[in-house]
């Protein structure tokens, strides 16, 4: 772990911006903490709007953009705020990204908007981006915080592309609404763009993380 | 530790600065998220009217077509309206009205549209509702909305009126969504409402 850590920091330091931490916090928001298939974090919303690719990605995509922001300011504001009222502080931070990117939704993208439903909003309370404001950015100066928000993000997003990836092709043999298998040999298998369909394929996902990733280093007695 | 004023001035600081961020975006997206409503609001009426619309039509198309085949007419107090496939003089094909009431969590929006005697539906949209998404939410889907079809609005006894739910088998009775009753008898209720105050002024 000591060497591993330093390594890290040889790599980033001359970047300067992460305090040395930047590449161990990607890969550990990424992948070794990763906040779905590890911590099994915020999966209400990565199994109602997984059925298909193309929702999966953008939910991806304002999962990384609210984290990334809320944790930038959460981490800019962090000796200003009061301990006391600091959580409901991080609630209204990350509220106000989560309706930004919603309006932004319902302007530009209206048919996405109405398919990911009320799920965007409920961003809010998805625990991923809370957990990391209190836990990583109220300690962390902003810019490895950033790092954090955008690595937890990817967490999320690419877990979120992987189940979304094989619902839509097992549930419908199409991926991005093409169809990619054909409908002479493969039926569609509809149980997978069911609520089920979508604790199988998590639960799979998580267990072939858990696998890659190895058994938890024992600590010394 | 830092005082209470501080703890207030602080709380009272954020919240400001988020309502201004959020403003701000509200307002500028505004003009296009209205434009989105109305496209949606017109495409809803094309669809509940069974007028063929082609695939991907972009949403400034839809309310020209909606301008171009489908006509306003009042009827007493309700606005009913009139899709003529052979021009506004032809025989009309069906006569849609609109509803509105409240649903399990928030308003319920949409058209119905019956055949031009005012017997049966001929199709049915929702184009605003927040039901619970996969039990009353299922109410715009296409095997929900399907079920309407050539439904006739008025029950054996000659009173207008439909039925959502279980039963006796009847011209005027739909199957209703299991899991999602309350948002069944919310809709049977506009229904009902929009099918009586049209039969009334005919």
């Amino acid at each position: 772990m000591a060497e591993n850590k330093q390594s890290a920091c040889v790599t980033c330091q001359p970047a300067g911006l992460c305090g040395g931490k930047g590449l161990l916090t990607l890969k550990d928001g990424a992948w070794r903490n990763n906040p779905l298939a590890i911590q099994v974090l915020g999966i209400c919303s990565a199994l109602a709007v997984t059925s298909r690719l193309e929702n999966s990605l953008v939910m991806g995509a304002a999962l990384i953009f609210v984290c990334v922001g809320s944790n930038l300011i959460v981490s800019l504001l962090r000796k200003r705020t009061p301990h006391r009222i600091r959580m409901i502080a991080e609630v209204a931070i990350i509220a106000t990204f989560v309706i930004f990117f919603d309006q932004f939704l319902k302007a530009f993208y209206w048919d996405m908007s109405k398919q990911l439903g009320p799920y965007v909003g409920l961003i809010i309370t998805n625990c991923i981006v809370m957990g990391r404001a209190e836990a990583f950015a109220l300690q962390n100066p902003p810019i490895v915080s950033m790092v954090d928000g955008l690595a937890n993000g990817i967490g999320y997003a690419v877990v979120l592309a992987i189940i979304g990836f094989f619902r839509e092709l097992l549930g419908t043999g199409e991926i991005f609404g093409h169809q990619v298998l054909s409908s002479q040999w493969y039926t569609p298998n509809q149980l997978m763009i069911l609520a089920p369909g979508a604790f199988f394929a998590l639960g799979i996902v998580i267990g072939i993380f858990n696998a890659l990733k190895g058994p938890e280093p024992q600590e010394k007695k | 530790m830092k005082g209470s004023a501080y703890t207030l001035i602080y709380a009272a600081a954020l919240g400001t600065v988020c309502a201004l961020v959020l403003t701000f975006a509200a307002s500028f997206t505004a003009p296009y998220q209205q434009a989105n409503r109305e496209a949606e609001e017109a495409k809803n009426i094309l669809v509940a009217l069974n007028v063929p619309i082609p695939e991907k039509t972009p949403a400034k198309e839809l309310l020209i077509l909606r301008d171009e085949k489908v006509q306003e007419i009042k009827r007493g107090e309700v606005t009913t309206y009139v899709y003529s496939p052979g021009g506004a003089n032809a025989k009309p094909e069906a006569v849609a009205i609109r509803f509105a009431g409240r649903g399990l969590w928030a308003p319920i929006k949409g058209y119905l549209a019956m055949d031009p005697g005012l017997t049966k539906i001929r199709g049915i949209t929702f184009y605003e509702q927040e039901e619970t998404p996969g039990l009353g939410g299922e109410i715009v889907k296409d095997w929900f909305r399907q079920t309407f079809i050539d439904l006739a609005i008025r029950g054996a006894d000659g009173k207008p009126g439909i039925i959502i739910g279980t039963g006796e088998d009847a011209p005027n009775r739909v199957d209703g969504i299991s899991g999602a009753t309350m948002t069944c008898n919310k809709v049977q209720q506009m229904l009902n409402e929009a099918i009586k105050s049209i039969v009334k002024e005919k």
